[in-house]
């Protein structure tokens, strides 16, 4: 039997391909069948935010920052709660990275705030002595891609069914709703709207102008995903 | 039987499965040399006689199964 | 059958060493790039406020992964492919016009592939997951490639003279099959500009994964991509060129079949390595664990192999340079295969995770092993493929001590900065509370990460000597006739 799976090299990589896929049919598949479920008080992501994680994305940040949290002490107390799976229910794709260079970020916008943020981005080292991060100072001027982030919206709420437009429960008992817009041109009003939130606290005129010219930095967009990690 | 249960299981029995199999090559590998059916180690030499012009360690033959596998024609 | 013609034939195989040894450049030069701005920050500044955008750590950091994996160390495989796959076979690719066409769409599609891979990353287009960075038009490009590869080698195998397969070949099965499954799965992605009725960006997508569904795949992706990117097409190349290099037979050919199966079922249980103390099931991350602990011996099992078949030839490793290469390559091996399942443990581990030690993990492997191998087979595969001497052995042995001595200074320096800092990270003051706030981390690892830019440019200086000895080889070395090429490989002063 052995020696003619040698000779037979279809045969050969069939029983090659079946010992190597074993494993993925047995760790991976399974869970699939049970999709991870969201935990109570985890909403989808709003527009703006999305756009910003696609900031996120776009330039590497899980690279030096990870988005979870081990459940040890020292980690618990540096970033607050350990993470849970269902947390990550709306990640796509998840973003926990590999290296901690910079602290993890999973629930930054506990402790972080917008012009801490704004600060920051500028010039890390300013704010944190030391700091090696580079700055993303481009962040202020280029504009953030919200177009593609309602697209992905409407692609998550359809082929996911990720709960837009719907009731979610939250920790304290009442209803939360994350609205995805009609039309691309109302996703657009909603995200500026919740960009001139931020861009009220922030300090940097350049942004000031082009929020209020209809137009969304990246790096409001960006930080209304670091403050929406809770 | 919930998918939990049915996953250890069939990990197990896979895992059994596989080990049986090896061991069984293991004693294939060694028992075709003991009884000069086939001498494993000299496939090594596949390496050192590669040239174009050196005379294949196995040929195939015309009689020898003719399809290989489905992809020799 | 006997109007054979009379060599093999070696045009794509030249290419892709070409292709090796530039994208092994720009790779490397990316990374120490990358090594120098950890040390010293002002360097995302070294072209200008205005294209920092571009030369800052974050846009560059995929671009340094990517290269080495897809654009070094693929290229290294299908290099040595095109050369190993005739030879061990008996067939030259002269004798099917075919495959041959095959081949050379192989070569060219892969340049576009490389040439929209290198675009994106510094444009900043990613999907956002590691070594899976490209959006899925390059994703479906990639899979052409693979195909092609794939018909390449069923193809050759097909028309071959010697009967068995040699073990090489079974490692490069290998390769294209645990690639082609890792890599379908994991990029299984929906383009957003479609699903939503042409909004937005056309190449942007979104995963079918989700959070530890979308972590779990992507860890069993990126685990196995390591094992066989990293590991099974390097051991087949050891199988192929240790052996012919020194004329002598594997030491034991019924082990290099053992392992393989070993290597087969072990490795890909041990992607849930990464993700220990996560939030995937536990189970999970016991396995992912255990396998990697388990892992060592299948590995050993080859490498240990290697080492043997030098039994009573050692005095070959002090003459030629290139086995020296060999023989160093198999002992990182060994080495870097002991390290990874230490720190698969789980309380290791908990110390080992988000630090530079696993930094330098990857590098003892890639540099010490994964590259190591690769360089010695271009070596032995160039006077071959140009019938010509290699230009200079000194200037080898050159290139061997000062790359040598950077593989050292890496990974010494990140095993201190990953543990210091990993100690740091959890350590309590009498109080009970944190001692050290995460800067505190971060400026004491300093000296380690100016030490590991040397070693990573004492690297690359090696790099450049060794695409110097290729090129004046290729170019105006002494011309060689077949009958020194029979194993040791003919060698310049």
């Amino acid at each position: 039997m052995f020696h003619w799976l040698e000779k037979h090299p279809f045969f050969f990589a069939v029983a090659v391909f079946l010992t190597i896929a074993f494993a993925g049919l047995i760790e991976i598949l399974p869970n699939f069948a049970q999709a991870s479920q969201p935990t109570v008080g985890t909403k989808p992501y709003t527009t703006l935010e999305l756009a910003g994680r696609h900031v996120y994305i776009k330039n590497n940040c899980m690279g030096c920052h990870s988005q979870l949290i081990r459940p040890f002490k020292s980690e618990t107390d540096r970033y607050g709660h350990y993470s849970l799976s269902g947390e990550y229910a709306y990640d796509r794709p998840f973003l926990w990275g590999s290296k901690r260079t910079g602290p993890d970020l999973m629930r930054v916008g506990n402790y972080r705030t917008t012009d801490w943020h704004e600060n920051h981005m500028k010039d890390p080292a300013a704010v944190v002595p030391g700091s090696i991060m580079p700055a993303y100072r481009w962040m202020f001027k280029n504009a953030a891609d919200i177009d593609t982030a309602y697209a992905e919206q409407v692609t998550v709420n359809k082929v996911f069914n990720t709960p837009y437009n719907a009731e979610i429960p939250m920790a304290d008992g009442t209803k939360a709703t994350v609205p995805l817009a009609a039309t691309l041109d109302e996703a657009k009003a909603a995200a500026l709207e919740e960009a001139k939130v931020i861009a009220a606290d922030m300090k940097d005129q350049d942004v000031k102008d082009a929020v209020a010219a209809g137009q969304v930095p990246e790096i409001v967009a960006m930080i209304a995903y670091l403050n929406s990690l809770k | 039987m919930d998918i939990g249960t049915l996953q250890a299981y069939a990990y197990f029995f896979f895992v059994a499965f596989l080990v049986v199999v090896l061991y069984s090559y293991i004693y294939h590998l060694y028992s075709s040399q003991w009884k000069g059916k086939r001498d494993y180690e000299k496939y090594g030499n596949i390496a050192l006689h590669d040239e174009i012009t050196d005379q294949p360690i196995e040929t195939i033959s015309k009689n020898d199964d003719k399809k290989v596998g489905g992809i020799n024609e | 059958m006997e109007n054979r013609p009379l060599e093999y034939d070696y045009t794509v195989a030249k290419w892709f060493m070409l292709t090796t040894v530039v994208l092994g450049i720009v790779g490397m030069l990316v990374g120490v790039i990358l090594a120098w701005q950890m040390a010293f920050p002002a360097v995302n500044l070294m072209a200008g406020e205005g294209l920092a955008e571009y030369t800052n750590f974050s846009r560059l950091r995929p671009l340094h992964t990517d290269s080495v994996i897809f654009g070094f160390t693929l290229s290294g495989i299908w290099a040595t492919w095109y050369y190993v796959g005739q030879r061990v076979l008996k067939v030259s690719m002269a004798e099917s016009k075919f495959l041959m066409v095959l081949a050379k769409l192989h070569f060219f599609i892969y340049l576009l592939v490389v040439v929209a891979v290198v675009g994106s990353l510094l444009l900043g287009i990613s999907t956002g997951k590691e070594y899976a960075d490209f959006e899925w038009p390059i994703d479906i490009a990639v899979v052409v490639v693979w195909v092609i590869w794939g018909m390449s080698i069923f193809g050759l195998i097909g028309i071959r003279r010697e009967k068995s397969l040699y073990i090489s070949i079974w490692y490069y099965i290998a390769t294209f099959l645990g690639i082609a499954m890792l890599y379908l799965f994991n990029n299984m992605e929906i383009p957003t500009y479609f699903a939503s009725g042409g909004i937005g960006a056309w190449y942007h997508s979104v995963s079918m994964y989700s959070g530890t569904n979308d972590a779990l795949v992507q860890w069993w992706y990126g685990h196995n991509a390591v094992a066989f990117g990293f590991t099974v097409p390097i051991v087949a190349m050891i199988y192929y060129f240790l052996p012919k290099e020194s004329g002598q037979a594997v030491y034991s050919y019924k082990l290099s079949l053992l392992a393989f199966w070993g290597l087969m079922f072990v490795y890909l249980w041990a992607g849930g390595h990464h993700l220990i103390y996560s939030t995937v099931p536990d189970w999970m991350q016991t396995m992912g664990s255990v396998f990697s602990v388990v892992l060592i011996l299948p590995s050993w099992g080859s490498a240990i192999n290697m080492l043997l078949t030098m039994k009573g030839e050692w005095q070959q490793v002090a003459s030629s340079p290139l086995i020296k290469f060999m023989i160093l390559a198999s002992t990182f091996y060994m080495f870097s295969t002991l390290e990874g399942p230490i720190q698969a443990i789980k309380s290791v581990n908990a110390l080992a995770h988000f630090t530079d030690w696993i930094v330098g993990h990857v590098h003892d492997g890639v540099l010490g092993w994964v590259a190591f191998m690769i360089m010695a087979a271009l070596f032995h595969m160039a006077p071959r493929v140009y019938k010509r001497e290699i230009y200079s052995k000194s200037l080898m042995n050159t290139q061997f001590w000062i790359q040598t001595l950077g593989v050292v200074l890496y990974f010494t320096s990140m095993w201190i900065a990953g543990i210091t800092q990993g100690m740091m990270w959890r350590a309590h003051d009498e109080f009970g509370n944190l001692a050290y706030s995460f800067i505190d981390t971060v400026t004491v690892l300093h000296p380690y990460y100016t030490i590991r830019a040397v070693g990573g440019t004492l690297y690359l200086v090696g790099m450049f000597l060794f695409a110097y000895n290729m090129y004046k080889t290729m170019t105006s070395s002494r011309r060689v006739e077949e009958s020194e090429l029979q194993n040791a490989s003919p060698m310049g002063a």
